[in-house]
């Protein structure tokens, strides 16, 4: 199973409230471009962010990129003080957001989801239009090129809807 | 060798009309038949496939063995 799989399934198995977001999204929407990291926006309730620091001790999760000085004690306490945390696992990168550029917070994400079954379990997954969204406002030169195929797609999808 | 057949809805994809998503992903040098491939597909699927791709990388990484570089024979 590839990092991303097992990173999903390592999701389900804490019952960490979230919404997939990113790379891996746009993949489950059907953009052909490959990724190796997982990007999630989290439900901030104090309940979920212990399930959350469970989830990721459970694979040795650390502080992706940060200098070597800056403590970091992976608890509740902490994901609340901030926001959006990059992470690298023993089953790969993983990337918490609190809030999603171009869409807002997890209430947000969820409301603009879909619902897909993989992995022997059910995920949110940000919608298409959404993954559009939010890759127009973070800007990033990586995030502009998976544009075109994404608004391939959707327009796609829309013009079949109105056919169908 | 077997040509793929597209649906009428595909290829909207494959042969897009001027002025739409499709034919800009297409001119911004998308392939698109990867895009109908990976959306003939269920997200299951798709991330069954994605397994088997990135192992065969990792298979690939680990035989690979270089037999001369560029940039050693420029030295």
């Amino acid at each position: 199973m590839s990092d991303v799989a097992q990173q999903v399934r390592l999701l389900n198995d804490f019952s960490v409230q979230c919404v997939l977001i990113g790379g891996f999204a746009a993949f489950l929407q059907g953009a052909s471009t490959l990724t190796r990291d997982l990007d999630i926006c989290y439900s901030r309730e104090d309940e979920n962010l212990v399930r959350v620091v469970e989830a990721l001790r459970s694979v040795n999760a650390a502080l992706r990129g940060a200098p070597k000085e800056i403590k970091f004690v992976l608890d509740a306490q902490t994901l609340k003080r901030g926001l959006n945390f990059t992470f690298v696992t023993d089953i790969g990168d993983f990337d918490l957001f609190g809030e999603v550029p171009g869409v807002g917070d997890y209430s947000e994400c969820l409301r603009y989801s879909d619902e897909a079954e993989i992995i022997g379990g059910n995920y949110r997954v940000l919608s298409l239009e959404k993954i559009i969204s939010a890759k127009e406002a973070a800007g990033r030169p990586k995030d502009l090129l998976a544009l075109p195929e994404l608004r391939a797609i959707l327009e796609t999808r829309r013009r079949n809807k109105r056919t169908t | 060798m077997d040509k793929v057949e597209y649906t009428e809805e595909e290829l909207w994809l494959i042969e897009p009309k001027p002025g739409t998503a499709a034919a800009r992903a297409r001119d911004f040098g998308v392939d698109l038949s990867l895009t109908v491939g990976n959306l003939r597909l269920s997200p299951e699927e798709r991330i069954k496939q994605l397994d088997r791709y990135l192992e065969s990388l990792k298979n690939l990484r680990r035989n690979l063995r270089w037999i001369s570089r560029a940039s050693e024979r420029a030295a």
